[in-house]
C-alpha cells in the first residue's frame, strides 16, 4: 500500500496584525456569548459614567450660577475691591479710583455697577430678597442679558426694574406692569430675564440712579468698576497698568476673574472636594465592576484560555483578546451612559440647577472610560499570565 | 515543488525524567524515558492512573519541560527552550485533542476549528474553508454553524479532531479522546482519528486506558510509575 506524503511542520504564523484580528473577534465572540455578564459589566461603566458626569455636570452648573455675571457682561477688565475671590461686593470703590482708571492708557471706558441685596414687599406681607443690580444708561454694561420679555431699554421706564421670569411666582405673581415696593421704593416691573439665578438671590436689574436710591447707595460708591479696552490693546496689558494705578484694589481681566472664582470654589469651599470624591468613587465602582467581571470571566473560562494557550496562543495574544473586551467595554458602557445622562439632563432642565453637559465630555469620557477598563483588565490578565498551558491535560 | 519529507524520526527522547517539586516534596513522575516514534505512525501510550502518562504527553506537547535527559520532535530539540519559543513549536508542529474536548463555548464550530490555523497565518477567509473542509471529513458538513452547547459529546469531540488535524500539523497528542464518550461513540472518533491521520499522514500519539480501541494502534507503548514497561510486564 501506497503511504501518504507526511504532513509536514506549518511554518507560518500569523502577523501582529492578524492576531490582532483573531483575538479581537474571540474577545467579542465571548463577551456577547455571555450576555449576563456583559450586562453586569455595562452596568458598572454605564454607573460610573452617569455618576461621573452627573457630579461633573452639577459642579459646572453651579460653577456658572458663581460666575455668570463675570462671564455674561460684557467686560475686558474688572476692578474689584481688595481680596475679591469671587462676585461679591466688599469695601465700596470710589469716584476718584473710577476717574483714575477713565485715564489710564488703553482704557475706552470705565463704568461703575452697584449690586446689593433688597427686599421685595410680597402682596402676602413677607419680603423676599432679590439682588439688585445698578446699570448706568446709556451703555448699559452689566445689564440684564437672556431676556424674555422687554429689553434693556425698558430700564429706562420710571421705576422700572427688570426681574428673574423663574422667580415671578415666588416673588407674589409678577407680569409686567406690576407695581411692588422693593426696599420701601416703588417700582413697576417691565422685563423679565431667563436663568439669571446665582447662589445669592435672583439678579433683578434697574438703572444705576433708581437702584442707588433704592439701596440707598451714595453717587460716588461703587461696587465693582468696569472696564472696557481700546481696540488692539491686550487686556492684560490695561489690568497691570490699572493695578499700578489702582493701589487699593484688585484688578482682573475676564479670564483671571473666572479662573479667580473657580479656583476659590475649589479650595475654599467643600464643593470641590466633594464632587471630586463622588465623582472618583463613582468611577471606582466602575473599575471594580469592570476588573471582577473580567476577572471571574478568566476564572469561568479557564480551560477555554488554557487550550488557547496550549494550541499556541502567546500571553500577548491572550492580552489583546482582553484589550479588545476592555475597550468594548469602556466604549458601549460610555455611549450609553452619555445618552442616559443626556436624557437626565433634558429632562430636567430648569433655571435654578441644571447639570452642564459639555460637547467636550463625550470624548472625554469615552477616553476616560477605556482607560478605566483598560486598567480594570490588569487584574484578568493578571490571572490569564498565571495559567500554564500544561493544565489541559489534567 | 512540495516540501520533501521529514527525515528525523517524529519523536525522539532519550533518558528524560521530569520531577515536579523540590527536597522532600519531590516526586518524580518520568524516570528514564527512551522512546522513538517514526512519522505516520499511530501509537497508543497506556498506562494506570499516576504512570506518567499525561506528563509525558506535556513534554511531548512542548507545554512541559523535561526536567534531564533530550527530547526532539522532528529534529526539533524540546529541552533547554526558553518558555516563549515553545508556542510556536506547539503551533508549528502539534495538533491537540484534549479529554474533555475544550472547545471554545462562544465560538461556532467552524471558527473553533479556524482558531488555530488564523494563529498559523491562515486569512480569516482560508481558515473557514479549511475548517469546513475538515469538518466535512468528519462528518459534521451541516454542523458549521452550531456551537458546541448545540452538539452531542461525539458531535463535539470530532470538532475538536477537525481542530487538531486542520492546517495538517505533523504531530498530533490526543490525551484520552474517548474518555468522555459513550462506547459507540468512542470507537467511532478513534476510527475516524486513526483513517484521517492515516489519510493525511499524521503522526499520532493517543493516551488512552480504553482497551477497546487498542486494537487500532500501529503500537502500544506501556507506562507504569514513571518508566516504558514491555506489554507482557503492564498490569
Amino acid at each position: 500500500m501506497k503511504r501518504p506524503a507526511m504532513a509536514q511542520p506549518v511554518l507560518t504564523q500569523a502577523s501582529f496584525f492578524g492576531r490582532v484580528r483573531t483575538m479581537a473577534a474571540i474577545g467579542i465572540r465571548m463577551m456577547f456569548f455571555d450576555r449576563l455578564k456583559l450586562a453586569g459589566t455595562l452596568f458598572g461603566v454605564v454607573f460610573a459614567v452617569l455618576l461621573g458626569n452627573f457630579q461633573a455636570g452639577t459642579f459646572l452648573a453651579l460653577l456658572g450660577k458663581n460666575r455668570m455675571f463675570v462671564e455674561n457682561a460684557q467686560v475686558d477688565v474688572w476692578i474689584t475691591p481688595p481680596g475679591t475671590r469671587q462676585f461679591q461686593g466688599g469695601k465700596p470703590l470710589t469716584d476718584s479710583q473710577l476717574n483714575r482708571a477713565r485715564a489710564t492708557a488703553g482704557v475706552a471706558w470705565a463704568e461703575p455697577l452697584v449690586v446689593q441685596t433688597a427686599a421685595l414687599q410680597l402682596p402676602s406681607g413677607g419680603s423676599e430678597p432679590v439682588s439688585l443690580v445698578g446699570t448706568r444708561r446709556p451703555r448699559f454694561v452689566g445689564g440684564p442679558w437672556n431676556l424674555v420679555r422687554g429689553d434693556t431699554r425698558s430700564l429706562l421706564v420710571p421705576n422700572g426694574v427688570i426681574f428673574e421670569d423663574s422667580e415671578r411666582e415666588k416673588l407674589g405673581g409678577l407680569n409686567l406692569g406690576t407695581l411692588r415696593e422693593l426696599a420701601g421704593h416703588k417700582v413697576q416691573a417691565v422685563g423679565f430675564t431667563w436663568g439669571l439665578l446665582p447662589f445669592a438671590p435672583a439678579y433683578a436689574f434697574a438703572e444705576q440712579e433708581l437702584a442707588r436710591e433704592i439701596l440707598k447707595v451714595a453717587p460716588d460708591k461703587h461696587t465693582f468698576i468696569m472696564v472696557g479696552v481700546e481696540p488692539g490693546v491686550p487686556a492684560t496689558v490695561v489690568r497691570a497698568r490699572l493695578q499700578d494705578a489702582l493701589e487699593d484694589t484688585r484688578v482682573m481681566t475676564r479670564d483671571e476673574y473666572m479662573k479667580e472664582i473657580l479656583t476659590y470654589i475649589i479650595t475654599a469651599t467643600q464643593i470641590g472636594l466633594s464632587f471630586g470624591l463622588s465623582t472618583f468613587m463613582g468611577v471606582l465602582v466602575g473599575m471594580i465592576t469592570v476588573a471582577l467581571s473580567m476577572f471571574s470571566s478568566v476564572i469561568d473560562n479557564m480551560r477555554q484560555f488554557g487550550t488557547l494557550k496550549a494550541i499556541g496562543s502567546r500571553t500577548v495574544d491572550l492580552a489583546l483578546l482582553l484589550f479588545t473586551q476592555a475597550i468594548i467595554y469602556g466604549v458601549l458602557g460610555s455611549i450609553i451612559g452619555l445618552g442616559a445622562v443626556a436624557g437626565m439632563v433634558e429632562g430636567m432642565r430648569n433655571p435654578q440647577l441644571t447639570p452642564v453637559l459639555l460637547p467636550e465630555a463625550f470624548a472625554i469620557t469615552a477616553v476616560a472610560m477605556v482607560g478605566v477598563c483598560l486598567a480594570a483588565s490588569l487584574l484578568a490578565l493578571v490571572r490569564l499570565i498565571r495559567i500554564e498551558p500544561a493544565m489541559v491535560f489534567r | 515543488m512540495s516540501a520533501p519529507a521529514p527525515v528525523a524520526p517524529a519523536i525522539e527522547l532519550s533518558d528524560v525524567t521530569k520531577t515536579y517539586g523540590s527536597g522532600a516534596l519531590a516526586f518524580q513522575a518520568l524516570k528514564g524515558i527512551d522512546m522513538r516514534v517514526e512519522a505516520g505512525e499511530f501509537v497508543m501510550l497506556i498506562g494506570p492512573s499516576g504512570s506518567g502518562k499525561t506528563t509525558l504527553l506535556s513534554i511531548l506537547g512542548c507545554v512541559l519541560s523535561p526536567t534531564t535527559g533530550t527530547a526532539a520532535i522532528f529534529g526539533e530539540a524540546l529541552h533547554g527552550r526558553r518558555e516563549s519559543e515553545l508556542p510556536r513549536l506547539r503551533l508549528e508542529y502539534i495538533g491537540f485533542i484534549f479529554q474533555g474536548h475544550n472547545l471554545m463555548s462562544a465560538l461556532t464550530a467552524e471558527q473553533n476549528v479556524a482558531v488555530p490555523l488564523e494563529l498559523r497565518g491562515y486569512s480569516h477567509h482560508a481558515a473557514l474553508v479549511e475548517a469546513r473542509e475538515v469538518l466535512t471529513s468528519v462528518g459534521l458538513g451541516d454542523k458549521f454553524k452550531k456551537r458546541p452547547e448545540e452538539l452531542s459529546g461525539g458531535q463535539r469531540q470530532r470538532v475538536a479532531v477537525a481542530r487538531a488535524i486542520a492546517g495538517r500539523p505533523p504531530l498530533i497528542l490526543a490525551d484520552e479522546p474517548t474518555a468522555s464518550l459513550d462506547a459507540e461513540s468512542g470507537m467511532q472518533v478513534t476510527q475516524l482519528l486513526k483513517a484521517l491521520c492515516t489519510e493525511r499522514g499524521h503522526t499520532v500519539i493517543c493516551v488512552t486506558h480504553d482497551s477497546r480501541i487498542y486494537h487500532l494502534a500501529d503500537r502500544k507503548i506501556f507506562l507504569e510509575d514513571g518508566r516504558i514497561v514491555p506489554e507482557d510486564q503492564a498490569h
